[in-house]
């Protein structure tokens, strides 16, 4: 089953890891964050070698998007971000794990310092006729 | 011999036949050269040659012999560049005749004819034990093989589990890789570990199955059907085991489920339930396969949960209306299915052929203890069980909660069509 990993932030000034740029990241000693580059380096490299890493890409600045409204008239364009949020999706991991229980064992280790961590599983197009 | 060829044939048969052939090759590079790595990558590339060669130049006499001809070019060009010593290699190789490479077969001919041989389905198998070796995880072992027994391209292997296709690539390399590191053997395991490792195979081939069957994009949008795939390889097994009686069960249980193929899907894409599936629609010579493998294998014992899948969906098979089946039967297979291998989730199928034999109020009573077990916390399917038996005992708004329930739980956009549709539906009560 595959599920999406989203990962919820607001570094200021935008960056990536967004640990490095969000206030309680940087209010971690750089020996800790070290430490924490390099566990999530390790479940990098486990996921890749079980075959459970699809595939994963880290956004830009919210400032640079779009955002698309329909309207009966047409669609409008607006330049990005939403207003109202106040973590923005800063990247996603896409994974393909063999349970919700695998995936939320792997879920819970990204979280990291001033971000959130959000689970979701994909929807897909098949099913069971039972 | 690439001169002795044959008329022009379809492109289709061509890829059966080099698939069926590459295994033979796979296993004779493999013995003869001792490295699955780098004889899987010059088989792959043999594949290509004959994907551009065979079409336009026709049929080799001896298409098992063309492919280790033209795979062992490759891995000597490969050893020139990498080695001093190729040289050597080469002078041994263009002296000795392809069929050399192959282990002797009983009338030491090799011949396209004799692809089937006994021989050739004893390296199938011991090809099917090295890729599913359990030093690889599941994934790995499913995807090496696809590849390196099925034949499929690394791209087909991608689209069809839908993963991109440097992804699959990635999978595949770090499996053979793995494989080098433990030290895994082309070679049969020892006796004490057959069972196990032959189990280990049946789940592989079982994953791209259920891959295969339960993706309704499967057949129609992709080049490889991974169901007809899995039959494919899992015959080959039961032909070199035919004793086994969980490979036989296992074959039957495929070739039971797949008979339904044509009636799960109706026109508009939508999932079909069992129950009111178009019966005319099953493919009985794919259940009369089935049926017979199962009462043969049956008695033969001892029987393992494969046997008894597959003998309930023989008892569903054999049914000609929905309302005829006979789920005394089904309900006996499924309690001996949870001695053997108890779970959560076959506690929720023995529930719904209770319900069927003694009332919706019976199988209700089966399902109270599970929406408490935590691994079915998410599990839609215990909602829609329950919605469904809660309509039939006449408790229509409490069914219309549990189907909401299950709409909102599912991951598969068709079911929770189903389902969605199922709790906007009027409360029927009685």
């Amino acid at each position: 089953m595959k599920y999406v990993i989203l990962i919820h932030s607001n570094p200021d000034p935008w960056g990536h890891p967004t640990s490095a740029y969000t206030a309680e990241g940087r209010a971690i000693p750089k020996e800790r964050h070290e430490e924490m580059d390099r566990q999530f380096e390790a479940l990098l490299t486990e996921l890749s070698a079980s075959g459970e890493f699809v595939t994963a890409e880290a956004l830009g600045d919210p400032a640079s998007s779009t955002i698309y409204a329909w309207s009966p008239e047409g669609s409008f364009a607006t330049d990005g971000p939403y207003a109202e949020a106040k973590e923005q999706l800063a990247g996603f991991f896409l994974i393909d794990c063999q349970s919700r229980e695998r995936a939320e064992e792997i879920a819970a280790q990204f979280a990291g310092p001033g971000s959130t961590v959000e689970l979701r599983p994909a929807m897909w197009s098949g099913g069971e006729d039972q | 011999m690439t001169g002795d060829v044959t008329a022009p044939v379809g492109a289709r048969q061509l890829e059966q036949l080099w698939r069926d052939c590459a295994p033979t090759v796979l296993a004779a590079l493999t013995r003869r050269y001792g490295d699955f790595d780098t004889a899987e990558d010059a088989l792959q590339e043999a594949l290509l040659a004959a994907a551009q060669q065979w079409p336009a130049e026709g049929l080799p006499a001896d298409p098992t012999a063309w492919l280790i001809t033209v795979a062992s070019r490759r891995l000597v060009d490969q050893w020139r560049s990498d080695h001093a010593r190729a040289e050597r290699e080469q002078l041994v190789t263009s002296r000795t005749p392809p069929a050399e490479f192959l282990a002797p077969a009983a009338d030491s001919t090799i011949a396209a004819d004799t692809v089937d041989s006994a021989n050739a389905v004893d390296d199938s198998v011991a090809l099917l034990l090295l890729c599913c070796h359990p030093a690889l995880p599941r994934p790995a072992q499913v995807a090496l093989t696809l590849r390196a027994i099925g034949g499929l391209s690394t791209a087909q292997i991608a689209r069809a589990f839908l993963v991109p296709e440097p992804t699959m690539a990635q999978r595949i390399s770090r499996a053979k890789a793995k494989l080098r590191q433990a030290g895994a053997r082309f070679s049969a395991p020892p006796a004490h570990e057959l069972p196990d490792r032959v189990a280990a195979v049946a789940q592989v081939l079982y994953l791209i199955f259920t891959e295969g069957h339960t993706s309704t994009a499967g057949a129609s949008l992709y080049d490889v059907s991974l169901t007809d795939e899995a039959i494919r390889l899992t015959r080959q097994l039961h032909r070199h085991l035919p004793d086994a009686g969980e490979v036989s069960g296992l074959l039957a249980l495929m070739l039971l489920t797949d008979a339904r193929r044509a009636a799960r899907i109706s026109a508009d894409g939508a999932l079909v339930p069992l129950a009111e599936q178009d019966r005319a629609l099953w493919d009985q010579a794919r259940i009369r396969e089935g049926v017979g493998l199962i009462e043969a294998a049956l008695p033969a014992g001892p029987v393992g949960p494969y046997q008894l899948q597959a003998a309930i969906s023989a008892v569903h098979a054999e049914a000609a209306r929905a309302e005829d089946t006979d789920w005394a039967q089904i309900e006996a297979l499924y309690r001996m299915l949870e001695r053997l291998a108890p779970s959560p989730i076959l506690t929720l199928n023995h529930a719904v052929a209770v319900a069927m034999l003694d009332g919706p109020a019976a199988g209700l009573r089966m399902l109270e203890p599970l929406l408490n077990d935590p691994r079915l916390r998410r599990f839609h399917r215990l909602y829609a069980v329950r919605a469904h038996l809660l309509e039939l005992a006449g408790h229509g708004e409490q069914a219309q909660a549990s189907y909401a329930t299950a709409a909102r739980l599912a991951t598969s956009i068709p079911e929770q069509r189903y389902l969605n549709a199922a709790a906007a539906r009027a409360p029927i009560t009685r």
